[in-house]
C-alpha cells in the first residue's frame, strides 16, 4: 500500500475500495509524505534540531517515523510522554514545552527522563526549585504576531522586558535557564516575525552574563491549505537562516514544527449520509464534521481543500457534519456539483489538529485512522 | 556503533554506560526497568533513567546502610527493611548471627523475583533465610498498621521522585518511630548531597519532628554520581552515633562478619559531615 496515498485521493474506485475495507469516515495517514516534509524542513533549516509538536497529531506511526529520521519531540502532557515511551523514544530527545505544569506533570516528565522544561513566569520558575539540578529551563518570550492565523503570544510567553528579572530569579533559586524560546504563532504568512524574534533573543542572550546556549524558534512554518501544494519552505526560511547565522557562535538552535510536518501527510474520506434543500441551497450531511476530524475548522481556523468525484454544474452548497448541533458546519457555501447520498467527499491537508482535537460528541466514534507508508 | 545508556538524573551533566548486553527490560507503562551489562560495573539495574544498583559497587551502599546501625546499636535482634527488593540489605542483615528476625516489606514482588534471577549475588540466598519474613505491601501502609517492634529500621527506597516519594514523608518517619523499640535506630538512603542538598534539608526537618537526634553519614558509591551518598540517621539517643571506635571494633569482631568497605574506623568517620552539609541542616558542628 506504500504509494497509494497520492493516487487514492483523486481515484474514486480506490477511495471506494478503502471505504469498503475500513468503513467511513476515514483518516488516511501517509508516513512517506511525513518523512518528505521532515526532510524539506531539515534542508530549509540546516543545523536546527527539529522537535515534532506531538500535540498536532499524537499517533504511534508518526512518532515512530520521525524517531527513525532522528527527530526530537515537543511534549506537553503525560499522555504524550506515554505515547513516546511506547515507541522507545530517547527522553533526551524531548522537551516539555507546556509553560504551565502541575507538580505531577513535572515528576512524570522527570521519571520519563525529559529534563528540559519551558517556563514563562515567576510562579512556574519556583515550581522547579526542588528539582534544581535535575532540570534545564527554556524561558519563553512573547513576540506578538498579528499576521499569524493563531497568535500564540497572547496566552503564553513573558515580555522581552521581563526577561532579565526572570533570569535573575531563576539564577537565585539555583536553576539553570539554558535557553530562550518563542512561538510566533500558527501559519505565519511571512518569516518577518521569526526574524525579529531571533534578533531580539540574540540581544537578550548577549546581554545576560550567564551563558545561554539554546534558542528554540518554535513553529509557525506554514502549509498551503488553499491549494494543497507544497510551499517553498526553503525560500520561506531564507531570512530565518540569515538571522540564525548572526547568532552568537555557542548558541544551538531548535524548532518545534507540528503543522508543517503533519498537515500534508493526512487526508480524509467522508460519505454523504443525507441531503436536503434549505431555501434555495443544497445541504449535504456528511458522516463526520467539526466534532470529529474537521474539529480544526473551529479550533484551528483551518479550511481544508475538499473535492468530490462527481462533475457537472456547481452551485453554492452547505457541507455539514452529523451531530445535532447547528455549529457543526464544515462549509457554508462551497461550490459543488449536485451530490447524491453515498457520494464520497475527500479532504486534504487533514493532518494537523484534526484527529487530535476530535471528540465523541453524540457518541459518534472518532474516525478510523489508516496508515500508509 | 556503540550501544550506550545515559542517566537522565540531571539535565546538564551525567554518567554514561556502554551497554554490552541487555538482560531484562520491563515497561509497566508507568515505570521503566532495565538490567544491562557494563564492562566496569557488571550488571547494572536502572529504573526510570536512574541507576539503582550495580554488581560492582553495591557492597559499599549495602554494607554502610546495614552495619552502621546494627553495630552502633550493639544489641539489635529485630530488623525491619522497607523496600530493598534487590536483596542486598537483607543479605547484609542476615550475616549477623545475633539478628533473630528480619521483616522486609517490598511493594512489588516482581522486583524481588527479577533480582533473584538477574542479580543473584545481591541476595546471595538471603531470601531463603529462615529468619526472614518477606511481606509484599506498601511500606508506608505497613508501618502505619504494624503492631510489631523492631530495633533497627532500614529504608532502602528509590528516589523521592516516583514510587518512593511516600517514604520521605513526616508521616512515614513518625510511623516508623512507633515501630521502634526504645533505643531503636532508623536509617534511610538520602541521595547524593552535593547534587541534592534540598533533599537532605527536607529529611532533616521532617525527621526532627519525630526523633530527638537526626544526623547523616556518608559513603562514596561510584554510580551514585556527584560526590558522597548520604544516609539519614535518626534515633532518640545521641550517644548511639558517638559509640567509640574501640567498642565498634569489639562488636565488629564479635559479629565475625567479613566486609569489603565497612570497618570500625570508617563507621566512626562516616558521621563527619562537611561544613556545607552541616550548614544546610542547621548544625554548628558534628557533635
Amino acid at each position: 500500500m506504500a504509494n497509494l496515498f497520492q493516487d487514492v485521493l483523486f481515484d474514486e474506485v480506490k477511495s471506494r475500495e478503502l471505504v469498503e475495507q475500513y468503513g467511513s469516515p476515514l483518516l488516511l495517514l501517509d508516513c512517506d509524505k511525513l518523512a518528505d516534509q521532515y526532510r524539506q524542513l531539515s534542508a530549509a533549516l540546516p543545523g536546527v534540531g527539529l522537535y515534532y509538536a506531538v500535540k498536532a497529531f499524537p499517533h504511534a506511526s508518526i512518532v515512530s517515523t520521525l524517531n527513525q529520521l532522528g527527530a526530537g519531540f515537543d511534549i506537553a502532557s503525560t499522555g504524550e510522554i506515554n505515547l513516546l515511551r511506547k515507541q522507545k523514544v530517547n527522553p533526551r530527545h524531548t522537551i516539555h514545552t507546556h509553560p504551565i505544569k502541575k507538580d505531577k506533570d513535572i515528576k512524570d516528565a522527570l521519571r520519563f527522563g525529559c529534563s528540559t522544561f519551558v517556563v514563562d513566569n515567576h510562579a512556574e520558575i519556583s515550581k522547579f526549585r526542588k528539582y534544581a539540578h535535575r532540570v534545564g529551563l527554556l524561558l519563553r518570550v512573547a513576540f506578538r504576531s498579528p499576521d499569524c492565523a493563531v497568535d500564540l503570544s497572547k496566552k503564553f510567553g513573558c515580555s522581552p522586558e521581563e526577561v532579565p528579572a526572570l533570569l535573575k530569579a531563576a539564577n537565585e533559586l539555583g536553576l539553570h535557564v539554558k535557553g530562550l524560546s518563542f512561538h510566533v504563532g500558527s501559519q505565519s504568512t511571512s518569516p518577518s516575525t521569526h526574524v525579529a524574534a531571533i534578533e531580539a533573543c540574540s540581544r537578550l542572550i548577549e546581554e545576560y552574563e550567564v551563558p545561554i546556549r539554546i534558542l528554540d524558534i518554535g513553529g509557525g512554518f506554514p502549509v498551503d491549505y488553499d491549494h494543497a501544494t507544497d510551499i517553498d519552505i526553503h525560500a520561506f526560511c531564507t531570512p530565518i537562516r540569515a538571522a540564525l547565522a548572526k547568532l552568537p557562535e555557542h548558541v544551538e538552535v531548535i524548532a518545534e514544527p507540528g503543522r508543517f510536518l503533519i498537515a500534508p501527510a493526512a487526508a480524509s474520506i467522508t460519505t454523504v449520509a443525507g441531503k436536503a434543500m434549505r431555501g434555495d441551497q443544497p445541504w449535504y450531511y456528511l458522516d463526520d464534521g467539526v466534532y470529529g476530524m474537521f474539529s480544526g475548522r473551529i479550533y484551528d481556523h483551518a479550511r481544508y481543500p475538499l473535492h468530490v468525484f462527481r462533475t457537472g454544474p456547481t452551485r453554492p452548497s452547505a457541507l455539514v457534519g452529523p451531530t445535532c448541533d447547528s455549529i457543526d458546519v464544515i462549509e457554508e457555501a462551497i461550490e459543488l456539483p449536485e451530490l447524491e447520498v453515498g457520494d464520497l467527499v475527500v479532504g486534504r491537508m487533514m493532518g494537523a489538529y484534526t484527529a487530535a482535537t476530535a471528540s465523541t460528541f453524540n457518541s459518534l466514534p472518532i474516525p478510523r485512522i489508516v496508515v500508509f507508508g | 556503533m556503540t550501544n550506550t545508556w545515559n542517566e537522565t538524573l540531571y539535565d546538564a551533566w551525567g554518567q554514561r554506560h556502554d551497554i554490552d548486553k541487555v538482560y531484562f527490560e520491563f515497561d509497566t507503562g508507568h515505570q521503566q526497568l532495565m538490567i544491562f551489562h557494563n564492562a566496569l560495573f557488571g550488571r547494572v539495574m536502572v529504573l526510570d533513567g536512574v541507576v539503582q544498583t550495580t554488581e560492582k559497587d553495591e557492597f559499599i551502599y549495602h554494607e554502610m546502610l546495614t552495619h552502621v546501625p546494627i553495630l552502633a546499636h550493639g544489641k539489635a535482634k529485630r530488623v525491619l527493611i522497607i523496600g530493598g527488593g534487590d536483596g542486598g540489605i537483607l543479605r547484609e542483615v542476615c550475616r549477623h548471627k545475633s539478628i533473630e528476625h528480619v521483616t522486609q516489606v517490598e511493594i512489588d514482588k516482581a522486583v524481588i523475583d527479577m533480582a533473584i534471577e538477574y542479580l543473584p549475588n545481591h541476595s546471595a540466598g538471603a531470601y531463603d533465610d529462615p529468619r526472614a519474613n518477606i511481606v509484599i505491601d506498601d511500606g508506608c501502609r505497613f508501618v502505619a498498621q504494624c503492631q510489631e517492634k523492631f530495633d533497627i529500621i532500614i529504608s532502602d527506597s528509590t528516589d523521592p521522585i516516583g514510587p518512593g516519594e511516600v517514604l520521605f514523608t513526616s508521616q512515614f518517619y513518625s510511623d516508623c518511630k512507633r515501630c521502634l523499640n526504645d533505643g531503636g535506630i532508623m536509617v534511610t538512603q538520602n541521595g547524593v548531597v552535593f547534587m541534592q542538598l534540598d533533599e537532605v534539608k527536607t529529611t532533616a526537618q521532617r525527621m526532627a519532628l519525630t526523633f530527638s537526634d537526626v544526623h547523616f553519614y556518608t559513603a562514596a558509591v561510584p554510580t551514585y554520581v556527584g560526590g558522597v551518598m548520604t544516609f539519614a540517621w535518626s534515633s532518640d539517643n545521641k550517644a548511639l552515633r558517638h559509640v567509640d571506635a574501640n567498642t565498634i571494633r569489639e562488636r565488629y569482631k564479635a559479629a565475625g562478619i567479613k566486609t569489603r568497605y565497612y570497618n570500625p574506623d570508617i563507621h566512626v568517620a562516616s558521621f563527619a559531615l562537611p561544613q556545607y552539609v552541616l550548614e544546610a541542616v542547621g548544625k554548628a558542628d558534628n557533635s
